[in-house]
């Protein structure tokens, strides 16, 4: 046994070297195909991360009674860090209310001209933010039912608006990456296809001279294994080279989102690995499955 | 080489020597049919003993290819029986063809070597895949180059080789797994006469060892010159079969 994988690996790294060329373009082919898929994927996490961002932002907001006591809104405050729903809930005083309307005029370069009021007309509120954007009802339901609030905007219509379009952009990008998978999938294949058939005669030779399925199957699988893994180590290594500027290019942007690098990364790594080698396997194994059925 | 020896200089067999051998090869009411096409093999009985050198000769597509296709289970036979060394081909299990091809060594008008292996890899490849020892290989290589005379080339590749020197390096992987029996299809369809005999002689040695050899061939004078047994197929039947014979009839 031991012997023969080892028998088998030789003649796939001297199979590989033999055919150079035709190796050096099967290797080429698929690190083409897992940087697209590699590089698709990564869109694909960003898009992803981008519409969780948005749908984030969608926030129940429950305006105080200028009358509201301290004690009610501890109480529905704290009624709504019971809840599974809330991801988050924010305390906005009628202060903090006038801060943040100032900030936004002069952030738009509007005369601000609060200052000549002599009483505070915004009102105290409370801001919700949702673990999912849909499931807003018992929090709308709690906070129209605590003493204090005055009244809850209707989010209703904001989440359908809002969900509509990144249902339909994140189907989208699942349906491209599904595209994208089968064309890498179709394209590697058929390259180890070609890459066996150039080779038909060497298969033929060895079953004129005795050989058994396994010893013509086995080194084609391992050469087939051999350009999947230089494929992707390439593919890693570009992914690699090219991290680092692209990241500091868009760091302000990839900051906010709600992506973990470090497990992006390793998905991406095993991803690549995974599809490279297998593909070349699988390839293998049906390319020359095909000179063995006679 | 020192197997040069003239045409005509083998004296043929008398046919009683073999009368009592085992049968190497036998064909029991072989029909052969392609898919979708028609007959290329039809009621050929045949009996082929061991130590025998026995040609198979005819005209383009009379059947000789299919002939050899089927004692090395190549192609299957349609009708009829099969048997090489007593076993009966149709009933071979997948994982046991194999083992059968190893029993044949096998030669082709167009070498079929691997043109990117040296000579020697050529040889010690139809062992390799067997899964034999490297210390096995080794030896036996080195032994049928010496015996087709091809030491001084076993380095070199098969494009830096004359064609009789190619097929040379056939005949060794040939004869390698140590065969009881040589099939030969036009093994010298691609040479030119000199050469052509320094091949044929090669085979008679192998042949002188034991070995029996069948060979598929056009080569009249070949034929006619070495007064061999001859079986001659015409559109897929054998049409005679005859001891010390030349290529065509002479009644
Ligand atoms: N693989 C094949 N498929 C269909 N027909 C074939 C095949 N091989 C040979 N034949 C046909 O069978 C007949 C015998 O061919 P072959 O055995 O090659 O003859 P020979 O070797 O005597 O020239 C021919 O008519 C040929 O066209
Ligand atoms: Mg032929």
């Amino acid at each position: 046994m031991i012997p023969f994988v080892v028998f088998s690996i030789r003649r796939a790294w001297q199979g590989f070297w033999r055919n150079g060329l035709m190796s050096i373009a099967a290797t080429a082919t698929m690190t083409f195909m897992l940087l697209l898929l590699g590089g698709f994927w990564i869109v694909q996490s960003g898009l992803s991360a981008g519409l969780q961002y948005v749908e984030q932002k969608v926030q129940v907001v429950a305006y105080l009674k200028d009358d509201a006591t301290q004690d009610q809104v501890d109480a529905a405050m704290a009624g709504l860090k019971q809840m599974p729903e809330v991801k988050q809930a924010d305390y906005v005083s009628k202060n903090d209310a006038l801060t943040r309307f100032r900030a936004n005029l002069a952030e738009r370069g509007q005369p601000d001209l609060t200052g000549s009021l002599d009483t505070n007309p915004l009102p105290a509120s409370i801001e919700v933010y949702l673990v999912d954007p849909t499931d807003f009802a018992a929090v709308v339901a709690h906070l129209d039912g605590s003493p204090g609030v005055d009244r809850v905007d209707d989010v209703q219509q904001l989440v359908d608006r809002v969900t509509t379009v990144t249902t339909v952009i994140r189907t989208g990008g699942i349906v491209a990456l599904i595209l994208v998978g089968l064309t890498v999938l179709f394209i590697i294949v058929n390259t180890i296809r070609l890459a066996v058939t150039s080779r038909a005669e060497e298969i033929e030779i060895m079953r004129l001279v005795g050989a058994s399925d396994a010893f013509i199957r086995w080194p084609f699988i391992f050469e087939g294994a051999l350009v999947g893994l230089l494929g992707a180590l390439v593919t890693l290594l570009i992914l690699a080279a090219a991290a680092g500027p692209l990241s500091t290019l868009m760091l302000g942007f990839f900051r906010v989102l709600p992506l973990e690098f470090g497990s992006l990364v390793r998905d991406v790594a095993i991803l690549v690995l995974v599809t490279g080698v297998g593909l070349g396997v699988v390839g293998s194994y049906v390319s020359v499955r095909s000179y063995l059925i006679r | 080489m020192t197997l040069l020896a003239g045409p005509g200089i083998e004296r043929p067999a008398p046919a009683a020597t073999f009368g009592a051998a085992r049968p190497v090869i036998l064909l029991r009411d072989v029909t052969k049919t392609y898919p979708g096409g028609r007959s290329a093999l039809r009621d050929v009985d045949l009996t082929i003993r061991e130590g025998e050198f026995v040609f198979i000769v005819g005209p383009s597509g009379a059947g000789k290819s299919t002939l050899l296709k089927l004692l090395i289970r190549d192609e299957v036979a349609t009708e009829g029986q099969v048997f090489i060394d007593g076993t009966d081909l149709a009933r071979l299990k997948r994982r046991e063809i194999p083992k059968v091809r190893r029993r044949t060594g096998t030669i082709f008008q167009d070498f079929k070597l691997l043109p990117n292996r040296t000579v020697w890899e050529n040889v010690a490849f139809a062992l390799e895949v067997t899964g034999a020892p490297r210390k096995r290989i080794v030896p036996d290589v080195d032994r049928v180059l010496a015996l087709v005379g091809l030491t001084a080339q076993a380095a070199q590749v098969p494009t830096q080789l004359s064609g009789g020197e190619q097929q040379r390096t056939a005949i060794a992987r040939a004869l390698v797994h140590d065969p009881r029996l040589i099939i030969a299809d036009e093994p010298t369809g691609n040479l030119d006469p000199l050469i052509s005999w320094e091949i044929i002689q090669l085979l008679l040695r192998i042949n002188e060892l034991g070995v029996t050899v069948l060979m598929a061939t056009h080569d009249a004078e070949v034929v006619t010159a070495l007064r061999r047994r001859v079986v001659a197929l015409e559109e897929g039947r054998v049409v005679r079969d005859e001891l010390g014979a030349a290529y065509h009839r002479e009644d």
